[in-house]
């Protein structure tokens, strides 16, 4: 009787720890399974090269990632620039200044924000801020744009990252004690005061690692960009540029590279590029968070 | 039958908490450990039914034999000996789900009862015994959470004894109570000495005066004196117990 | 600066209007009972008649089926992770890590990864491999959520049910009922992420105008309804894309709105 009770434990705890293993080894088992599939590619041309390189002719197998790489940069630094801002003054205002009342009514609408799919930002890109680029603002600068364009890609990109941004900050914010706070408004600071000095500069380190994982995930997104930012290969100049970021490039060609094993082999190595940022991203920012969060605890 | 430690030793990292305690806790008494806090009354209660085993980096070495069986050593058979050995926690602490499931969980864990009725018999028995029956009668479908604090604490012992243990580990059970709920169990804990042994931490020293059998002063991780109560409290042969008796420190 | 962070809400809410609100305005013009009940009639590029059924029924039968089998994988590891390992245990603090990092992964890299894993094992893209990557998506997520409900739990209560005599294992069953509230919202979170993928389900569930009958059929998905269809130059078939759209976002919406009663809803027996 006792025997079988013990018998299920031990059995229970072996799956268990196979499958937490699992979970673990899955970050590997992408690593390697990308390496691999990305070899052919890397076998004809230097690492640097492909890096490096902007001439993009797979017909010729020839893969230069720079148009792709830059494309990328552009829309995440737009993107966070534009996102910064506005998060840090709404998680500012949330932990600092306002009212439980009103954390009731901005937490739900940060909630929509972050459950909303990608592809429905790409909609909302579409229908309104590609047309007011194309027709209001860039009027203004350039002669033509058709508004699939880099500050498209970043103003949507900006928008979805704010809820991920405003929730970090805020869990931040929150591991700074009460008491800290007070002490500093009993020797008479004003709450902009404290916040500035006290709050802020005790969690600098935990708000640059929230950005930074603000900008891995502002890299890795997809679709929503794919559908405004223009796709035209070439190194943008200006955000009124189209782009064509990695991302995007891996899910237009997905039907075509199956033809051109050096092809799928060059968009694996793009996804591999993505992997490689985020996975070293990650690891840095959450390193950093558990340490605020554990000084907490 | 009883427990008896033999030179037990408990670090926890590199902290020595518990330093050669040798102690036998004798039957159907209630047994009461003092001492000031961190002296590492706690450690050994949750040693006694190897609780401890969830801590990080506990080492353990010595003997604890319970009815002549040695735990320290022992592998998952340990869920057989904590059937055995009752516990009361410091803030009682009922599981997620009815009165009734409540006390019925340890009896349909261990397949205590064939039939439904006599575990219905059962669950009503225990509730008696603790004399929370009348109390709850009309409600033992409903949330054990909604019980008032000091009911929550008398379920957590009736959901003890419902197992049959011969022994119950008591760790400051009356501390987070209020002062009529504390008398309560205070003297429920007298009345089941009678079948069961009854080991007891205990911050506030006029309960162990009150209820105590057998006394046992630690202090810093060592056993500084132990014997009958009357002795310890009365004739203390260590200056430090006087010391303690007397409130030099706490 | 107290006004500058009204402003920087009120942005906060103005973008969230305008997304709805567009998406609402958009597709309640296309939206029609035809839409949701029928499949698209002849290529979902350039047929004009029918709905996308396809897609809604793709979409449900990819993210049941990852839900389910993502909740069987990660309670268990949860439940490892916070009742068998102890509070410091370093298996722990790197599969929480793991797990984080795996929430961060672009959906585009688990696409590719997923489809050079179904190349290996000689799959095409159907429904299998799209109920596939879905599930290796959402795992860090469950794992996640329910992680954050469960490490708050009473160190007390599980002593309690060992000191009873039960094995951990025994103890599962107090632990769940405990953190019912906490899985209910992590599902809720996992489907609404799932439901909404879509590059991970290119490259592996595929499309099609048809429902799949079996595990080796490619599917259609609701987010890629919206994406493939918006590209074609025929305004019929535009909208079904923004009728699409709408739907997605009208049960993201109910998810999201749920989740929040449901916190409540099922918190009856806990402490």
């Amino acid at each position: 009787m006792l025997g079988r009770r013990i018998l299920k434990d031990r059995v229970a705890h072996g799956t268990m720890a196979t499958l937490t293993v699992f979970v673990i080894l899955m970050v590997l088992v992408m690593a390697v399974g990308l390496c691999l599939k990305s070899a052919p590619v890397l076998e004809g041309q230097s690492l640097w090269t492909l890096l490096g390189s902007s001439e993009w002719k797979p017909m010729k197998g020839q893969f230069g990632f720079l148009p792709f790489i830059m494309g990328t940069l552009w829309v995440t630094f737009l993107a966070v620039l534009i996102a910064l801002p506005i998060s840090l003054l709404t998680a500012i205002f949330l932990t600092e200044y306002a009212r439980p009342v009103v954390r009731r009514f901005v937490f739900p609408a940060l909630d929509i924000l972050a459950a909303l799919p990608s592809v429905i930002y790409g909609v909302w890109g579409m229908l309104v801020i590609v047309p007011w680029i194309s027709e209001r603002l860039a009027p203004h600068f350039v002669e033509f744009s058709s508004g699939y364009t880099v500050l498209a890609a970043g103003i949507v990109l900006g928008v979805m990252v704010i809820p991920l941004l405003v929730s970090l900050f805020i869990e931040v914010f929150s591991s700074v004690p009460m008491e800290l706070r007070e002490a500093s408004i009993a020797l008479g600071a004003t709450r902009w005061q404290t916040t500035r000095k006290v709050v802020l500069r005790k969690t600098l380190p935990g708000v640059l690692a929230a950005t930074v994982l603000a900008i891995s995930r502002a890299m890795g997104e997809t679709i929503a960009v794919l559908m405004v930012c223009g796709c035209v290969i070439g190194i943008p100049t200006s955000v009124l540029d189209s782009a064509y970021p990695i991302p995007a490039l891996i899910a237009n060609n997905y039907g075509e590279m199956l033809s051109m094993p050096l092809y799928e082999s060059a968009l694996m190595f793009a996804a591999l590029i993505l992997f490689a940022v985020v996975l070293i991203f990650n690891l840095i920012s959450r390193i950093v968070l558990y340490r605020i969060e554990r000084r907490d605890a | 039958m009883a427990i008896e430690v033999q030179h037990l030793n408990v670090h926890i990292g590199d902290n020595h908490i518990l330093k050669d305690v040798n102690l036998t806790l004798p039957e159907r008494q209630i047994t009461c450990i003092i001492g000031p806090s961190g002296c590492g009354k706690s450690t050994l209660l949750r040693t006694l039914n190897r609780l401890i085993d969830s801590t990080e980096g506990v080492k353990l070495d010595g003997k604890v034999l319970v009815d002549g069986e040695d735990i320290i050593g022992s592998g998952p058979e340990i869920t057989e000996l904590r059937r055995k050995i009752g516990l009361v926690s410091q803030r009682p602490c009922p599981l997620p789900m009815s009165i009734f499931d409540n006390v019925a969980y340890g009896c349909r864990i261990n397949k205590m009862f064939k039939r439904r009725k006599s575990l219905i018999y059962a669950v009503q028995k225990n509730l008696m015994a603790v004399g929370l029956w009348q109390e709850v009668r009309g409600r033992v479908r409903t949330p054990a959470a909604r019980l008032s604090i000091g009911q929550q604490q008398r379920l957590c012992l009736a959901r003890s004894l419902a197992v049959a243990p011969q022994y119950i580990l008591a760790d400051e059970a009356t501390s987070a109570l209020d002062p009529i709920s504390s008398k309560t169990v205070e003297d429920l804990f007298v009345s089941l000495k009678n079948e069961y042994t009854i080991i007891m931490v205990t911050h506030t020293l006029r309960q162990a005066l009150r209820i105590a059998d057998n006394v046992v002063f630690m202090y810093l991780g060592e056993i500084i004196e132990q014997g009958p109560a009357d002795q310890v409290f009365n004739h203390p042969q260590q200056e430090l117990t006087q010391k303690y008796l007397s409130g030099a420190f706490s | 600066m107290k006004a500058l962070m009204w402003v920087g809400m009120a942005v906060v809410f103005g973008f969230l209007i305008s997304v709805i609100w567009t998406v609402f305005s958009r597709g309640a013009k296309a939206m029609s009972w035809e839409m949701v009940s029928q499949l698209p009639g002849g290529g979902f590029y350039i047929g004009k008649e029918g709905g996308f059924l396809n897609a809604i029924v793709g979409s449900l039968y990819i993210v049941g089926a990852s839900t389910a089998i993502g909740l069987l994988i990660s309670v268990p590891v949860v439940f490892y992770l916070n009742v068998y390992l102890k509070k410091d245990s370093k298996l722990a603090y790197v599969a929480r890590l793991a797990c984080d990092v795996l929430f961060g992964m672009p959906s585009i890299v688990y696409g590719a990864f997923g489809f050079t894993v179904m190349v290996f094992f000689g799959l095409r893209t159907s429904l299998l491999g799209g109920i596939i990557v879905i599930t290796l998506l959402i795992i860090p997520i469950f794992i996640r959520s329910m992680d954050e409900a469960t490490r708050n739990f009473p160190r007390d209560i599980l002593d309690a049910s060992f000191a009873l005599g039960a094995t951990k294992w025994e103890t599962l069953k107090v632990v769940l009922r405990q953190i019912a509230p906490g899985i209910a919202t992590a599902t809720l979170l996992s489907v609404g992420r799932a439901i909404g993928d879509a590059a991970s389900v290119m490259f592996t569930a595929g499309y099609t105008d048809s429902i799949p009958t079996s595990l080796s059929q490619p599917a259609a998905t609701l987010p890629l309804a919206v994406f493939f269809q918006l590209s074609s130059p025929i305004p019929e078939v535009q909208d079904r894309a923004y009728a699409a759209a709408l739907v997605l976002t009208i049960i993201v919406l109910i998810l999201s709105i749920g989740g929040r009663f449901i916190t409540h809803r099922f918190s009856k027996n806990k402490l």
